[in-house]
């Protein structure tokens, strides 16, 4: 406890709130202008840590992972071009919000759902690190691949108008993922002799070109519709559209309950990362909606279950770092760098040997929470200008930042070709309705998903009676044929045109076209 | 990509060394190198342990040179693409890698497309070794190799963690030469190794050296470098259970093929006061890496010597 | 949607059966035998595909008793056909100009061209909004943030 009130005066006494301010709203600003994000503020924070006080260095570097989580529901929301794909789920229902004149209701309900994640998620890696790092133990790759196939079948549900398209998609994405060097074998996998291509096909530039050229390229296609609207949406700003109403602060409270469970407890476990928590979030909270057919014409719900999950992800990633030493992200990664750059090691030694630093980190991790608030409130006045900016201004600045956004990721032009390779193919899915979310999931947690099928296999010794000794993993599986019974049932009954589809790709939404 | 600053059209020249080095003034002379910013060219993503170390040496380097050492980070292939880049740039010293040596001496044996060899390098000193070692949960019931070796004479179709073909390599000469029927569980990296670990899902795994931020919960069984480990003085290496398998990796400073030698020794020269500086040490203390440092042409003897000896463990014994 | 349907379900057919052929044996090697082959997922991969997009043609194919212009119509416009290939275009210069003379100049022929094939025309706008991208750029790395993107 002493350690805690002398961690406070650190905080508040020197620079270190500063330097954590400036993190938050860096990462916010990068977050918020696509192509760019968290990859480039990892990539800048490097060298400052080097300069800083250990506290300070720490506080700014997880200011900049909590902004940019926030920041990217900005591009998301206001453009439709989320920067990284764990907030794509935002963009279903914040764009159709913004293009209705209510943008500013959006982004107030995504930085609600943000800080309220965030900070809700801080408690609980300050409160229980030790625990919890613990039981994320008994996740092994068994489990873990049992957890994947669940959020797999689970996230399925959530593709477009036709179910096969998108598993296609799904397909497409998993294979696209299989490129590079294979794990276990050492082969290497439809590199076509490109040596770039050994360690896969880089997430960054790929989601961008996927997610943000490829969008600019069909509002490009439709400059003058869009125009139009834009300026006609002046007129009707009801004031009552900017702000969330008490109303829906109420209808979504559970909402951002649900995503900050589901956000925390995706982000203790290994390799599962942002994307399937807020996909995970928005999905269930479609789910059990009394009215899913609305979602994705802006359903304020649906933005604030994805950005709730989102930002929850990012503290409790870092539990394993702070209980074990095991870095759960790219994050944490970095952070420990940080931490021995500084003479530290992280892990459970940490709280004996250095309470004090420990108590000044979580002090400025609760700060960056507040701050987070003020600089979005203050960042999105700002930011939400840009629905009033012709589009022909808007499409160029967009370009080259994401050309920046994909250069910085490896240093070299092949990066913009695999952008624009994406792009290419971002857009005729968008046009030919094959989902490139899925795609996209598919490609985030294909690699995960075949890894932690070989260990098993190894693990198992090729067993599946061995599965016995996997209760987790066994729940889980039974979870997935649970959802895939019930949901085939309900597209059966509800549809009789239906086509006859395989297995997984029955979902109670997917088939639910009226 | 869209910059005003003169570095950054250097930087461009260096970088892609396309059309652009041949628009370079002449190589400037190497008497009074460096006269501009040297890029130090990593080639492991940042923050990682080889990274660390390659900015707290970088670091130290600009100190002795005189000019800022910028650190860029060219990950791909296990640092084959920024091998391959080096060897595209001018040999002036003014871009130099640094990574570890396994690049040269053990990745062309594991990878199809990766064929460098010692030759197509110059070398400006070593600064660090990995501790590599077959690693084991506290709670294990042996203590060293021999130990191992018994139990697992007991206990067939055992798991183990595998990060790199290294492994499976040390691994299938234990179980060829004992009989030994082990089940290899790739994993990705050193933290998925820990991981596997401390949650028990393996018996024992080879780890890089990260295991030892955690002494009191895991324990190496043995060293499988040709020295012991100064943070485990205690465990006997491989090579002195009686496998002459041991294959050391170390940091190196990577230069192009064709460098001045006088700018090698300038670099060396600078990377040796690294290896006593307190700030580069604590560096170092902190991640479990101990300082062995190597002039010019000590590294390029042990380039040389360690790439013949792994080809003949590498490629006999898988 | 539907004539699209077919088109690119013949598509995919197509490329997952030249994948499954030709593609996947010669590019990935069988790997050691004891080990699960690394060719085993992208091949899953492929015939699902190959399955999946088989009902994809036969529907598309099928005629439907009420003909509807919907069906037959393709879901990319002219428009956004055009601003395809404009952008493409934008990017294959720019990449070009970038090669031959550096960053400075691909970034802004970047800007500049995009701009031009949106339809803006005011000299004033171009040059104004490419310095301003560009320097806000520079000022964002080498001043506030004091790294080299180059």
């Amino acid at each position: 406890m002493e350690h805690l009130i002398l961690g406070v005066g650190d905080v508040f006494g020197g620079t270190t709130l500063l330097w954590v301010a400036v993190g938050v709203s860096l990462g916010y600003v990068l977050g918020a202008i696509p192509g760019l994000g968290k990859a480039i503020g990892v990539a800048v924070s490097i060298p400052l840590t080097f300069y800083l006080e250990p506290v300070s260095a720490l506080g700014m570097l997880i200011g900049i992972a909590k902004g940019s989580a926030a920041g990217s529901a900005v591009s998301a929301i206001l453009l439709n071009t989320p920067g990284e794909p764990s907030s794509a789920p935002t963009a279903f229902d914040g764009y159709p919000l913004a293009r209705q004149g209510k943008g500013q209701k959006a982004l107030k309900m995504a930085l609600f759902a943000s800080v309220t994640g965030d900070f809700v998620s801080t408690i609980i890696l300050i409160l229980l690190a030790a625990p919890l790092a613990r039981y994320a133990l008994l996740i092994g790759p068994v489990e873990l691949c049992a957890i994947l196939v669940f959020s797999l079948v689970f996230i399925g549900g959530l593709s477009g108008n036709s179910l096969t398209k998108g598993l296609i998609a799904a397909c497409f994405g998993i294979f696209f993922a299989t490129v590079g060097l294979e794990t276990e074998t050492f082969v290497a996998r439809l590199t076509f002799g490109y040596l770039e291509l050994e360690d896969g096909i880089s997430l960054v530039p790929m989601a961008i070109g996927m997610l943000a050229v490829a969008e600019m390229v069909v509002q490009a296609g439709n400059l003058n519709t869009l125009d139009r609207e834009t300026a006609n949406l002046r007129d009707s700003s009801d004031p009552r559209d900017r702000t969330v109403t008490q109303d829906e602060l109420r209808r979504c409270a559970p909402v951002i309950a649900r995503g900050t469970v589901i956000g925390t407890a995706v982000g203790i476990l290994p390799g599962l990362g942002a994307s399937v928590g807020s996909f995970l979030s928005y999905g269930e909270t479609r789910r059990v909606s009394a009215t899913p057919a609305k979602y994705g014409t802006g359903m304020i719900e649906g933005v604030a279950a994805a950005e709730s999950a989102d930002n929850a992800v990012v503290p409790s990633s870092l539990i394993p770092l702070f209980a074990l030493g095991i870095p759960g992200s790219v994050i944490a990664a970095i952070l420990i760098a940080a931490f021995i750059l500084h003479g530290l090691t992280p892990g459970p030694l940490m709280f004996q040997q250095q309470p004090r630093m420990v108590a000044g980190l979580y002090v400025s991790m609760l700060c960056a929470s507040a701050i987070l608030l003020v600089i979005g409130l203050l960042g999105q006045r700002l930011f939400s200008q840009i629905v009033h900016v012709p589009l022909r201004l808007v499409i160029p600045g967009v370009l080259l930042f994401c050309c920046v956004g994909s250069f910085m990721e490896t240093g070299s032009v092949f990066s913009i070709y695999i952008m624009l390779g994406f792009a290419l193919l971002g857009f005729l899915a968008r046009k030919l309705d094959f989902s490139f979310v899925t795609f996209l999931i598919g490609f985030v947690i294909g690699p995960k998903l075949e890894l932690s099928f070989r260990q098993s296999l190894q693990l198992l010794n090729h067993d599946a009676s061995n599965l016995l000794a996997h209760p987790i993993a066994l729940l889980f599986l039974f979870a997935a044929l649970v959802f895939v019974v019930l949901s085939g049932r309900a597209t059966a009954r509800r549809s009789g045109q239906t086509p006859p589809t395989t297995q997984e790709n029955c979902n109670p939404k997917g088939g639910n076209q009226p | 990509m869209k910059c005003l600053e003169r570095r950054s059209i250097l930087g461009l020249a260096a970088s892609v060394a396309l059309a652009a080095a041949g628009l370079l003034p002449g190589i400037a002379t190497a008497q009074d190198y460096p006269t501009k910013p040297v890029t130090m060219l990593v080639g492991y993503g940042a923050g990682g342990q080889t990274d660390l170390v390659a900015r707290g040496a970088a670091r130290v380097l600009g100190t002795q040179l005189g000019q800022p050492v910028n650190v860029v980070n060219k990950p791909g292939a296990g640092g084959a693409v920024a091998a391959r880049e080096l060897t595209q740039a001018a040999p002036d010293g003014y871009t130099i890698l640094f990574h570890s040596n396994a690049v040269v001496n053990a990745a062309p044996f594991i990878m199809d497309q990766v064929n460098f060899t010692p030759d197509d390098f110059e070398y400006g000193g070593m600064i660090t070794a990995y501790q590599t070692g077959l690693v084991a949960h506290i709670d294990a019931p042996f203590d060293t190799l021999t130990g191992f070796i018994d139990w697992a004479k007991e206990n067939p179709n055992f798991a183990y963690a595998a990060l790199s073909s290294e492994a499976r390599m040390y691994m299938d000469t234990l179980a060829d030469a004992n009989g030994l029927e082990p089940n290899a569980v790739p994993v990705q990296s050193g933290g998925e190794m820990l991981n596997a670990l401390l949650g028990k899902q393996v018996v024992v795994a080879f780890s890089g050296g990260i295991h030892y931020r955690h002494p009191d919960e895991l324990k190496t069984i043995s060293a499988t470098t040709t020295f012991r480990h100064p943070s485990a003085p205690d465990v006997l290496s491989i090579e002195e259970d009686g496998y002459p398998i041991g294959m050391d990796t170390r940091t190196t400073l990577f230069l192009p093929k064709g460098t001045p030698r006088d700018v090698l020794e300038r670099i060396s020269d600078a990377l040796s006061v690294a290896a006593d500086d307190p700030d580069f040490k604590k560096v170092t203390d902190g991640a479990n890496i101990p300082i062995m440092y190597m002039n010019l042409d000590e590294a390029s003897e042990e380039m040389r010597s360690t790439y013949e000896k792994n080809k003949g463990i590498l490629t006999d014994g898988s | 949607m539907k004539r699209a349907n077919a088109i690119s379900g013949i598509f995919l057919c197509v490329f997952s059966i030249v994948m499954l052929g030709m593609v996947i044996p010669t590019q990935i090697n069988a790997g050691p035998s004891g080990m699960m082959s690394p060719r085993l997922v992208p091949n899953m991969m492929m015939i699902g595909i190959l399955l999946l997009s088989l009902p994809l043609v036969i529907r598309g194919l099928r005629k439907t008793p009420e003909y509807d212009a919907q069906d037959t119509a393709s879901p990319i416009s002219r428009a956004e056909m055009l601003a395809l290939l404009r952008i493409s275009g934008v990017f294959a210069a720019s990449i070009a100009l970038y090669e031959l003379f550096g960053a400075l100049v691909g970034a802004s022929s970047l800007v500049i061209l995009a701009l031009l094939v949106l339809g803006e025309r005011r000299p004033l706008v171009i040059v104004a909004l490419t310095v301003v991208l560009l320097t806000g750029l520079w000022a964002l790395f080498y001043k506030v943030l004091g790294t080299a993107i180059l």
